[in-house]
């Protein structure tokens, strides 16, 4: 059964197999970061869209505001985040047409997510996802997933491609992790307290700008979604686009 | 590895298990059963596959049990060894195969004698005086074949079980925490407190 | 007409999905005992490929393939033991993506209902996914038989599921623990290749080697609550302190004939030097 792969242009005939493996992923890059207030939430993004070392688009947004005051953010194959996020907004749609357009609870979309990931446990989703808005109590909230659905509830969290350069930047910055009270001689922690809005933007301002001095998959544009009881607003900002 | 003995002698079966379970580099349990009693006269030890193992044991138990509910009459030995044959050549041919070895003990109440059978995964069936799976056999058919007598009585052939027992002790290379072992006779099964 | 009027009907879905619209399916589930509730479980997808398992390892399993692009949350150091108070469960925080650590904040113990807990490690999503599911059949076993379920038909059921999903990919290793009045203080091992064991005292995960060395040596049956709960808490930070993929907090359970308790989250770094000074142990460590 060995065919031949032959090239008209080359006098090399190679007597190899062809192998053919079905290779259905690839990564796009990019990162995302979501941060809860007292009350406010916050999901951002980066806007750049990559191949291997190719860029693909440098205003491609990722974060999505789905209605209810869901922020939703599906990072790492695009096409499958893109997939995921469209599956979210119509599960909502047909929660409300069911439910007589009961608002969805961040607790209930968190878990519906879960079985929206788990359902391809066998051939799952490429995509780190993140959630956001505001919990029964009105307080900010966030909820991260991992490919396959496990899920937990945290004060911030990043993911994609510059996680791992972000991530303990926020855990020192906002939950104050490895912060001694002054003069206690590393005996004492400094305790956490929630951010106001400017506070958390600066934060993230700053963690987007670092990533993009060091990674190449983040770039370009910096995308921010605000969820409070106001509703959701965006901003955006300008990153370096080398 | 797991140990799995049987010894026939002249009016009763003695079967052998080992009592750990290892996943891994650790020991789970030190007191396991891999014993089940498929009727009052019938008992099968078992070996292979974690999780097959006992799935299948539990569907022999459950379908030879239903068999003497319905029937209102108790399997032979014989013909309970032959069912499980069957299912394990039927199972060997499906595609998820059940990886279990199993060795079946029982006193055949109408012809008043007790029979031994060695079944494995592939559903090779054999009728023997003594019977082993995985490395057990390697240390003791030798001793077996030097001492057993098919006249033998129950408290001989314990006494042989006992050498073959502390063979194993001494000789194999990991602790299978002891044995734990089953006498079937005329009046049923019954266990061997401290062997 | 009647039939397009009946398709937007403001019928709840689930009253339909559930066949409860008509008198027979209604009996099935409450009469007869014949659940329709299989009809929730979830599709799940497979790749269009002849080999699905071939092609979840070559994805996903980074023990094998380290530069494979989907890295699963990976679980770690639980431990549970029955003693003269009940049972002592004990977990650490840790999970980790092959060398990231993706949160030092997990809870690896779910509470499947107020007298049973279930223990997390291995893949992250599978227990946590299948622990809930758990939970749900055993709020219908009560609905249907008028009583708590047993430890023993409640792991069966997990066992089962996981039997028949054998060697599609599935990782866990789980402790079912709970308190019947029939059973009393209960634990079976259950893990992704369909084992059920029931026992004492286990400790599951990369780290058990460790949590068995503490957990042994100290172990007695007549332990004191507060005894019990200190050496689960001692355990788990031995293989937090020696394994790698062991971390974070210990979060301590005590389940009792009245259910379990929660016996608080302790920050490892916290706990150890506290454990050091008070023990004069851990002398490995200068400082």
């Amino acid at each position: 059964m060995a065919s031949t792969v032959a090239s008209e242009y080359s006098n090399e005939v190679k007597n190899v197999p062809i192998e053919h493996q079905f290779n259905p992923y690839s990564d796009n890059g990019g990162t995302i970061l979501g941060i809860a207030g007292e009350d406010f939430a916050v999901i951002a993004g980066d806007t750049r869209n990559t191949t291997d070392y190719s860029i693909n688009s440098r205003y491609q947004p990722k974060v999505f505001d789905c209605g209810d005051n869901i922020l939703f953010s599906a990072n790492g194959f695009s096409a499958d985040g893109d997939a995921l996020v469209k599956r979210f907004q119509n599960s909502l749609k047909w929660y409300h047409f069911d439910h007589n357009d009961k608002k969805l609870s961040l607790k209930s979309a968190a878990r519906n997510i879960q079985h929206l990931l788990y359902g391809k446990r066998f051939f799952p989703y490429y995509v780190h996802t993140i959630i956001a808005g505001l919990d029964e109590e009105g307080k900010g909230a966030v909820f991260s997933f991992d490919p396959v659905g496990s899920y937990e509830r945290s004060q911030c969290i990043a993911g994609g491609a510059g996680a791992s350069i972000i991530m303990p930047f926020l855990d020192n910055q906002v939950d104050f992790k490895n912060q001694y009270v002054p003069g206690s001689h590393g005996t004492e922690r400094r305790k956490a307290q929630y951010l106001t809005v400017d506070e958390v933007i600066k934060l993230v301002r700053d963690a987007f700008t670092s990533a993009t001095e060091r990674h190449i998959h983040v770039g370009d544009g910096l995308e921010i979604l605000i969820a409070t009881k106001d509703g959701v607003r965006t901003e955006y900002f300008p990153l370096k686009r080398d | 590895m797991d140990i799995i003995l049987g010894i026939r002698v002249k009016d009763s079966v003695i079967l052998a298990s080992s009592k750990a379970v290892t996943r891994g580099i650790s020991v789970l349990k030190a007191d396991d059963d891999k014993t089940r009693v498929l009727s009052d006269h019938t008992l099968m030890s078992f070996t292979g596959e974690p999780g097959d193992s006992v799935q299948f044991a539990e569907y022999i138990q459950a379908n030879i049990q239903l068999y003497s509910i319905r029937e209102n009459c108790e399997l032979s030995p014989h013909a309970a060894s032959s069912f499980i044959r069957q299912e394990l050549a039927k199972s060997i041919r499906s595609r998820k195969p059940f990886q279990v070895n199993v060795l079946v003990g029982g006193y055949d109440t109408r012809k008043e004698s007790p029979h031994l059978y060695q079944i494995d995964y592939l559903g090779t069936k054999v009728d023997l005086p003594y019977a082993a799976h995985g490395y057990a056999g390697f240390y003791t058919f030798s001793l077996l074949d030097h001492h057993y007598r098919p006249d033998m009585n129950t408290s001989e052939a314990l006494k042989l079980l006992k050498m073959c027992i502390e063979e194993l002790e001494r000789r194999m290379p990991m602790d299978f925490k002891g044995v734990l072992v089953k006498v079937v006779d005329k009046d049923g099964v019954r266990e061997i407190e401290d062997f | 007409m009647q039939a397009i009027a009946e398709r937007y009907s403001n019928q709840s879905a689930l009253v339909k999905e559930l066949q409860y619209d008509n008198e027979e399916g209604l009996s099935n589930d409450f009469v007869n005992g014949r659940s329709q509730f299989s009809h929730l479980a979830p599709h799940i997808a497979l790749p269009p490929i002849s080999t699905p398992q071939e092609f979840l390892r070559a994805h996903t399993d980074d023990s094998q393939n380290p530069d494979c692009k989907i890295k699963i949350a990976h679980g770690t150091t639980t431990l549970a033991f029955r003693f003269q108070g009940g049972i002592v469960v004990a977990v650490d925080s840790r999970a980790t993506a092959g060398s990231w650590i993706a949160s030092q904040t997990v809870k690896k113990v779910i509470e499947i209902n107020p007298f049973l807990l279930g223990t997390l490690a291995g893949g992250a999503a599978d227990c946590q996914y299948w622990e809930t599911w758990l939970g749900a059949q055993c709020r219908l076993h009560e609905l249907k038989e008028k009583e708590r379920i047993s430890v023993a038909a409640a792991s069966k059921i997990l066992s089962n599921l996981t039997y028949q999903y054998k060697g599609a990919g599935l990782s866990m290793g789980t402790m079912i623990c709970g308190y019947t009045k029939k059973e009393g203080p209960t634990i079976y091992y259950v893990d992704s290749d369909g084992s059920r064991l029931k026992g004492d005292l286990f400790c599951v995960g990369s780290g058990q080697t460790f949590a068995y060395g503490v957990l042994d040596s100290n172990y007695r049956w007549d332990l004191t609550v507060e005894e019990a709960l200190y050496l689960g808490k001692r355990s788990i930070l031995a293989a937090a302190h020696r394994d790698a993929y062991s971390g974070g907090s210990v979060n301590l359970y005590h389940v009792t004939e009245s259910g379990w308790v929660f016996h608080g989250n302790f920050d490892v770094d916290t706990l150890f030097w506290e454990i050091k000074a008070k023990e004069g142990s851990f002398n490995n460590v200068v400082g």
